[in-house]
Formats: C-alpha cells, structure tokens, sequence
C-alpha cells in the first residue's frame, strides 16, 4: 500500500467517526435550545464557549499522544502548574506574553520528559504519565498550597472577553483547528497517524517513530499549558486541584469524537465537536429537568453510546473502503 | 395634512410601554411573592456530611409554608468547577429566585455569580465561601476552630505532651487556615512535640490506618488533633493501645460523643472536644436565604458566621426521640450509625428538622419553619470571604478558651 | 535380559502456551518482583537508621495490616492489565461493596452470612458489565470502565444520597481489628490470598490463558482460547476484588461512604506497574503486583514519618514511580526484541 493511498484510507476512516459525533452535537444542541430559549443567544453561546474552551483545548492536546498510538495522563498536572504559576506572577514583572511563555515551557519541558522516556527509554506511556502527573500535582500544591493568587484584568479579557464582537474562545478554538488542519497535512501529520496506526511497519517503510512520538507529546505539553493558561483566565484565580476532575472528561471528549484510543484514527476536529457535546450534554440534561443524582448516570451511558455509535460508524466507512477496494 | 409620526408614535407608545411594564413588573412581582423558585447547588456528594447537609435543606424546602411557595430542584455539578459555573449559568437563565450553593473555589465562581446578583438571583454559599461580596457566605469558618481546639487541647495536656496532627484535605482554604491557627497555638508551648502529621483528607478510614502506624512507633502520644476522620482516629487507639486514651479534638460523629460521655472511656484517659463544621450550616443558610428573599430580614453585610459547634465531656446529652429538644445534642447508641453526624441537627436554630429529615429529606411532619434570631456577622478574611479586605487582626488566636501559662 | 524401556523425550505441549512468549512466572521474570521487595526491605532498614521510633514489629505488623486494602484491589487490577486493559471502575465498586455490606448487615451479624456473598455477587456483576463491553463489544476498556464507574456511581447515590446509615456488622470489624495468637486476622488473610492469588495466576491453566491472550490475542483466538469469555471472567474478578476490598475497608473502618474506595485506583495501578507489569499485557506474575502494594503501602509510611508536606509527598510518590520504570526499563529493552515480534500483531496500546 503506498503511502498516499494509506492517508487516504485512514481521512476516510477518521472522517467517519467525527461526522457521527458532529450529527449527534446538532441533536442535542437541538434539544436544549427547544427547551431554553437563551441557549443561542449571544449571551448563552459565548458562555458555553467559556466553559468548553479550557476542556477543548486539552482534549486537543491528549488527541495528538492518542493519534500516535499511547496513552497520557499528566494533562490535568501540566493544566495546575500552568494555572498556579500565572496566578503566583501575573500581577508581578513578566507580563502577559512572558507568563504565556513561561507556562509553555513548563509544558514543553512536561511532555518532552513523558516524550523522551517513552519514545526513547521505551517504556509504558500509561504509566509513565501517571508519574509525572502525580510529580506535577505535587509541584503545583507546592507553588500554590491553597487556592489564590490573582490573574490580571488583561488576561482575563483577552482571553474570556470578546475581540471585534467574537467571543475570544471561539477564536481560540478556530485557531485550534487551523493549526490542527496545518499539521494533519504535514510530514509529522501523516507519521503521527502512521506510527498510531502501525508501529512497526511506520518504521520498516522509513519513518523516525522516536521523534514522532517526542514531537506529540511535546506538542500535547504545550497545549497542555495553553490550556492551563486559559483555565487561569476563565476562574481569575489560581487553584493547585481545580484540574483534578479534567482528566476523565478528556478522555470522554477524544473517544466521543471518533478517535481511537489505540491510535492511528481520529482528530482533533472530533476532539472539539466531542469537547462542545460534553458541555452541551450538560445544559440539555439540566433543560430537560434530569440534574441531580441522575446526571452521573446520563454521563456514563451517554458517553459510552457515543463511542459505540462512533466505532461502528468507523467499522462502516472502513468496510465501505474496503469493498471499494 | 402633515401626520408627525414622530410624535404620534411617542404619545401613543410611552403610555403604552408604561402600562405593559406595570402590568408585567406587577404580575412577576406577584408572582415573585407567591411561589420561589431556588436552586440547591451541590458540588462534592458521595460522603456523610454532603448527604445530611443536602437532606436537612430539602427537608426544610418541605416544610409548611415553604412546601407550598418553594419550587425547590436540586442540582449536583460534581467536582469540576467549569461545570459548576455552567449549572450556575443555567440555573440563572432558568429563572431563578434564589440559589443556594457548595462552592468548589473561593474566587472561580465569582464571575457568574455576579451575573446571577445583577439579575437579581439571591444566592447563598453555605460552609464552603467565595469572595464575591453580592453573595452571601454562611459558615463557621471564621469561628477559628483550629486556634480554639489547638489551644483547648493544650489546656488539657498541661502545656506539654506528644501530639499527632491529622490534616484535612490539601489545597483547600479550610485546610491551610485551621492548619496555621493550630500550629500557631501549639508553637507557643515548647513542650507539646508533634511526633506525627499525616494527611487525613476528612476521612475516618484514612485516619485509623495513619494513626494506627504512627502509634505504633510512637506509643506515648498523649493527644490527636482533627478536623475531621475523629472517629477513625480514635479507633485506632482503641484498637492498639486501649488502656490509655488520648486528649482529641474533632468532629461531631454520633459515636465519638457518646465515647466522650462515656465514664469508662474517662477513666482510661479520653478527653475530647466534639466540634467542627456541622451539616447544618446548610439547613440554617436556605432558612435565613428564604427569610431574606421573602423580605423577613435584610443583611448589611456579606458574611454570617454560624455558630461553632462546641460540645464537652460534660455538655453531652442523650435524646429520647428523634430531634434535639430541651438541650439534647446526641442519640442512644443503636439509633443511628457511629458516623452520623451529630451537628448535622441543631435544636435552637434548626428545630423543624429531625432525624428523618436529614437521613432521608423529608420534612418533620407537624412542623412549620420557625423565624431565625438576629445574625452574627464574620469576620473578614482576606482571600476566603473576600477580596479587598483586612484580616481581623488576631485571627490565629483562640476566642472562646483562655491560654494557660507556658510551662 | 530385560531392555528399559527408553523413555520418550518430554514432549513440548503445544497448547496452551503461547508460541512466541517466553513462559512467565520463572526465573528472569521474578527479578522485577525481588527487586521491589527488596526496595521495600531497604526502605524499612533506612528508615529504622535515620529514625529510632521506626520499624518497631508493632508498626510493621501495622503497614501489613493496612497493607491489605492494597493487595486485594492490585490483584484484580493485575490481572485486567494482563490483558492490556484497565479497570477505572475500581474506587466505584469498593465504595459500593461496602455500601452494600453495611446496608444489609445493619449492624448485626445475622445478615452476615448473606450479606458477604450477595455483595460480592453484585460487584462481580458490576465487573461483568465491564467484560462485556470489552470482550464482546470490543469498547476500549478506558473509556468503558471510567463511563461505567461513572454511571454506578450515579445509581448508588441516588438509592443512599451517599453514606450508608448503617453500622457494619460486628464480626466483620472484630476480624479486621483482632489476631489470633498474636497474628491480626487481616495478615492471615492476605497470606491466604496471595497465596490463592498467585496459584491463579501464575499456576493455573486459566491464568496461563489470561497470559497468551494478553502478550498476543490474535495468536491465541488462532489457537482457540476463549478470548471473549475469558476477558469477561478477567473484569468479573477484577469487580470481585474490588467488592471484597469494600467489605474489608468498611469492616476495619465499621463505616462506609460512597467514596471511600477512590484512593485505591491510582495505587492499584501504581502497584501493578511498579511490580513489572507491562500496561500492554502479557507479563508481570503476581509476586510482582504483591511487591508492587506492599512497597507503596511502605513508602507513604516513609512520606508520613518523615512529615512531608502533600505536595512534597506527590512529588516523592510520582518520582518513585518514574525511577522504578527506569530501573526495568534495562531489562526491558533487553526483551524488546523478543516483545516486539509478539506486539506487531496488535499495534501495541490499549485499543
């Protein structure tokens, strides 16, 4: 099989899961504006906006180490060390950008230390990121011991307000995607999905697996950081365990929207569509009066139709693609 | 014939908007008077103190006349806090009157509160606090709990002794604030030693296996300060050395009074302060919301302080039925399990609730919510209740025990 | 004269022992194992040198005791790793089988007899539930397990609000809080079940099947294992271990809240990990997991003695973890080669 036509068939097969999970976005978006006339006003869109950015953004950054085939679980430690040290040193001499690059070279440093160890040293991810997100939880209480510190009015603004009339999250989320559509297109593109895909044969037709497999958890630390950047932003505060609950809902967000956690199928595209149904499941369930206890329950069956419905739209495109030949 | 439409339209619609805004602000005031609707806001459930909290506050949402002018829903965010500010954001767009909430983060909700304050949502936090000044803060924290047990516990220790510290959950303002006051108090005594510290996260099972381990490689401890996971910690002195008792300090479990009540446990040393944040705050922050939003009573300030719980060896009373009446503050051993807690009832300020009503939400059938005395207003501090503001000046130090001299 | 018979040469089974792997549970595969008992031994020594009050045969005997928690819940986890998944559902089904033993004992022991085995039964359906949804649907056992925890923990609170109002029955809080002869009932126990543990796993036609499926399910459905239906039994165990370390934890604890068992997932993992076990599947014999408990168990001891700070203490757990896949990471890039003949048929990862 060449290499083109390997792309193709697995556009064609990630296509599949994310289109299921767009159509089931629709729906529900549909059933809670039924129900709560504010959901598409300006107001209520820019504030689920608000509330998905944070989520979006580091489901996108696990998406990347799931696509290449491993298994992260130190998101929600970068996310509380970035959260406590622009909360510790926004108000002082850095600034805004120097925080922003600060934070993300705390992620980068995260992931290049989950990337090494694991591409390199070749041990397991799941394990090693479960290590260094217990490491970094410690390191953020440690900065941070109690919920406070401050994060400036600029920050707050730029990043939860709105630019020229468009809620600064949606920008930040078109930004996410434009930059994801730049790398699926690109060399490490197409390896990450090759390595995720099938390890060994990505390695036996020429592609460096080590440094593909640094570069995405590289890239996941950064926007990992982001992430906590923004978290900072949208609660004004600094909190070292706010992050804590981030994890399962991450997951949830990249399974639901059509990748594989086996690698080698999805995007992130499907990340933010599976991150907008996580918070828009939220609201329909509170306009259709099931809130109490009930929602956990919702959660949980939800989240696995979801997948279900995904996989086998996935397993269809692929037997479609394969009777096509 | 020129029409000045200008005019025309201006004379015939300001009268017109006049009277629909009159007819409409009278209806929704009117309404407004007849029926409430209030949100109760959870975030953590799953534990002893969540579950009596809650319940107290749905029984009383029960209760005449509130069963019939509350439209009371219960909403449960779970422990993540971009979920909380979106069930808030919901909450409010729903039309609400009131919510009462458990905030997960003294300053991440702030934003939509104020959102919910400038629609005209009262809202209330109970136990847990924000630095929002339009909400309304009900809780003990302020009571200085860790300087008054700390220094409690010294006055009985005679100033000197070994001591293990059990901490509550890390990264939490509670934590860090009863942590500083106590170890400020016990500083201030260079004979008490703290052999052992560990991190209890409020949680009894947690608690004995600590204790258990440090006892075992310190045997002369003399006493154990909590918050909470008391009762665990105190089992497992019983278990391992229970001859010889230990002074504690801590939560209000069932079990744990009675154990202090108990002469035989005395005899063997036990001597212990039944206090800490009781379920009740919550009971006692929906009345005081309600009273507020009926317009009963009108707040000056933020933060209320609900009185510390505060029950000795000798202020332990046993009660024949199923609420705290005539002083009563604990049940017979075999009415209620050993980590029911007891500050989850209050006989004076919450006497609509009984038994059933904080183990199952239902409201005490006969009774009718009783009015609220006057408020005790809080004390500031500066990053829990909020935000520019000066802490009292000596909020490390104990109110309510007196020092005894350095040894 | 009478010929001997020559005797026939051993014969090499040929099911069902996996075709590429290595046979488990000998020799080089205990090194991992030993290294960690012995970590923990040093462990103890250092800290009975840096500190007098340290490692007195009371606080021994304590850290096995709480130990217990630990081992039960690890042995379940193990053996759903084996196969390359994971069970998140963990903390749920603890809270929920003690729950369960304190709701229907009710504080005396009559129920008891039936109690212990309904609750078990129960959170062996919860496990089941799991299997299924692995094994038949082939949903990622991540996301399967986290959901499914999720949503029983949604069903518990809404039937107990979150506590169970109920004492425990007595006799279940006498044998975790007693001994005979000087033994506490909860060491004798464990010594039992890890001993019923590792004949499992290690020793049974079963736990060798659980072993082929793990390093390469393709191979072994070749050779006609019940992959599906052993998948399902692996998840069942796994939601059995879990119960009875409820049972257990209310027991010592005479109480049970909802939420008591969710300090157990990550150790659970950490153990199985720290006891050699690749995530993938395949390999780590059960002495390792055992090692893997009772070192964790050890070191927060350690972390308590030496009065850290939380954070202080995350960081020292965390970098354990790290520095003990480091530590086999030698020798497992030893087997790569050998691994990565058997993991090309899957892929690697969890799918």
């Amino acid at each position: 099989m060449t290499a083109a036509s390997q792309l193709a068939q697995v556009r064609s097969v990630a296509a599949g899961g994310s289109a299921a999970a767009f159509v089931l976005l629709c729906i529900m978006t549909g059933i809670y504006a039924v129900h709560e006339p504010s959901a598409l006003s300006a107001f209520g869109i820019s504030n689920l906006l608000n509330n998905t950015v944070v989520l979006a953004l580091a489901a996108s950054g696990l998406t990347l180490v799931v696509l290449c085939g491993e298994l992260d679980l130190s998101g929600p430690g970068v996310m509380a060390i970035g959260n406590v040290v622009v909360a510790t040193t926004s108000t002082g001499s850095l600034g805004a950008t120097g925080n922003l690059a600060a934070v993300l070279a705390i992620g980068a440093a995260v992931g290049g230390l989950n990337g090494f160890l694991v591409a390199y040293l070749g041990l397991q991810s799941l394990a090693v990121s479960l290590g260094s997100l217990i490491v970094c939880q410690g390191v953020a209480l440690l900065i941070l011991p109690a919920p406070g510190g401050e994060v400036t009015d600029t920050i707050v603004q730029a990043v939860s307000g709105d630019i020229r009339a468009i809620p600064a999250p949606a920008l930040i989320m078109a930004v996410t995607a434009g930059l994801w559509l730049l790398l699926k297109h690109s060399r490490l593109g197409v390896a990450l999905y090759a390595v995720g895909a099938d390890e060994p044969s990505a390695r036996l037709s020429g592609l460096n697996t080590r440094t593909t497999k640094l570069s995405a958890f590289v890239m996941s630390g950064i926007v990992y950081a982001i992430a906590g950047f923004v978290l900072s932003a949208e609660i004004g505060s600094g909190d070292p365990r706010v992050s804590d609950s981030f994890l399962l809902f991450m997951y949830a967000a990249v399974a639901i929207g059509g990748t594989s956690l086996g690698g080698g199928r999805g995007g992130v595209l499907g990340t933010l569509v599976g991150a907008c149904i996580l918070s828009v499941l939220q609201k329909m369930l509170f306009a259709l009066g099931v809130a109490d206890f009930y929602t956990n329950i919702f959660n949980g069956v939800i989240m696995i139709l979801a997948i279900f419905f995904g996989q086998l739209s996935a397993w269809l495109a692929r037997a479609r693609h394969r009777g096509q030949g | 014939m020129k029409i000045d439409c200008g005019s025309r339209l201006s004379t015939g619609l300001i009268p017109a908007a006049l009277v629909a805004a009159f007819v409409i602000g009278g209806i929704a005031e009117v309404s407004a008077r007849d029926r409430y609707k209030v949100f109760l806001n959870m975030s953590y459930s799953g534990n002893t103190w969540q579950a009596a909290a809650a319940n107290g506050i749905k029984a009383l949402a029960a209760t005449p006349p509130y069963d019939k002018t509350v439209e009371f829903k219960t909403v449960i965010s779970g422990t993540d806090v971009q979920h909380q500010i979106s069930d808030l954001q919901s909450m409010i767009a729903s039309g609400a009157n009131a919510i009462i909430l458990y905030p997960l983060s003294p300053t991440a909700l702030n934003r939509v509160i104020k959102q919910g304050c400038d629609k005209g949502v009262v809202i209330f936090t109970y136990d847990s606090t924000v630095t929002e000044p339009c909400a309304h803060n009900v809780s003990n924290i302020t009571a200085r709990y860790g300087a008054n047990t700390a220094q409690w516990m010294v006055n009985q220790m005679g100033g000197k002794g070994e001591l293990i510290f059990n901490h509550g959950v890390a990264g939490t303002t509670v934590t860090k604030t009863y942590d500083e006051q106590a170890y400020g108090v016990f500083k201030k005594y260079p004979g008490i030693k703290i052999v052992g510290d560990f991190y209890g996260n409020w949680n009894d099972a947690t608690s004995q296996e600590e204790v258990a381990k440090i006892l075992a490689a310190h045997p002369n401890v003399d006493g154990i300060w909590t918050v909470d996971g008391t009762y665990g910690s105190l089992q497992a002195v019983l278990n391992n050395r229970p001859g010889r008792l230990v002074v504690i300090a801590g939560q209000s479990n069932n079990g744990y009074r009675l154990m202090l009540a108990d002469p035989a446990m005395q005899a063997k040393g036990l001597k212990g302060i039944s206090s800490s944040a009781g379920p009740a705050v919550g009971g006692y922050a929906f009345k005081l919301m309600m009273e507020v939003v009926t317009g009963k009573k009108k707040l000056t300030r933020s933060n209320i302080e609900y009185p510390l719980p505060w029950v000795e060896a000798a202020d332990v009373k046993v009660c024949q039925g199923d609420s705290f009446v005539g002083g009563c503050n604990s049940f017979p051993a075999g009415k209620v399990a050993p980590l029911f807690i007891d500050t989850a009832l209050n006989g004076e300020l919450l006497p609509e609730l009984g038994l059933a009503a904080v183990q199952e939400g239902k409201a005490t059938p006969g009774a009718r919510i009783e009015p609220l005395p006057d408020v005790h207003y809080a004390d500031n501090l500066p990053g829990i209740n909020c935000s520019n503001c000066e802490p009292t000046k000596d909020w490390l130090k104990p109110n309510r025990v007196a020092p005894i001299a350095v040894p | 004269m009478r010929m001997r018979k020559a005797r026939a040469l051993p014969r090499a089974k040929v099911v069902p022992e996996a075709p590429p792997v290595w046979r488990p549970a000998v020799g080089p595969d205990l090194v991992p194992a030993l290294l960690v008992f012995a970590a923990t031994g040093l462990l103890v020594v250092g800290m009975m040198l840096a500190s007098p009050s340290f490692g007195s045969f009371d606080q021994l005997t304590a850290i096995l005791v709480t130990a217990i928690f630990l081992v039960v819940a690890s042995f379940g986890q193990g053996l759903v790793i084996l196969l390359g998944g994971i069970d998140l559902s963990l903390g749920v089904v603890i809270g929920i089988g003690g729950m369960m033993v304190a709701g229907l004992t009710r504080g005396s022991n009559d129920a008891l007899m039936s109690a212990i085995p309904l609750t078990l039964l129960s959170c062996a359906g919860i496990g089941l539930i799991n299997g299924i949804g692995v094994g038949l649907a082939k949903l990622p056992p991540f996301i399967t397990t986290l959901s499914s925890g999720i949503t029983f923990f949604g069903v518990a609170l809404g039937i107990t609000a979150g506590s169970s109002q109920q004492p425990v029955a007595p006799a279940l809080q006498t044998f975790m809080n007693s001994g005979w002869l000087g033994l506490p009932y909860p060491i004798l126990f464990t010594v039992a079940f890890v001993a019923a543990a590792w004949l499992f796993q290690n020793r049974s036609a079963e736990g060798r099947k659980l072993y082929a499926i793990g390093s390469s399910p393709g191979a072994a459905r070749v050779l006609g294992l019940p992959v599906a239906a052993l998948t399902i039994a692996a998840y069942a165990i796994s939601g059995l271990c879990a119960g009875l370390t409820g049972i257990l934890l209310a027991g010592y604890a005479a109480s049970a809240t909802l939420d008591m068992g969710s300090a157990l997932l990550m150790p659970s993992i950490a153990a199985v990990v720290i006891g050699g076990a690749r995530v993938t599947g395949g390999s780590g014999p059960y002495l390792g997991t055992f090692a893997g408990a009772l070192f964790l168990s050890t070191l927060s001891t350690v972390i308590t003695a030496l009065s850290f700070s939380q954070g202080l203490r995350d960081i020292v757990q965390g970098g354990i973890i790290l520095i003990a896949l480091l530590l086999q990471s030698g020798r497992l890039n030893l087997r790569h080669h050998r691994w990565r003949w058997a993991h090309h048929q899957q892929g690697g990862g969890l799918t």
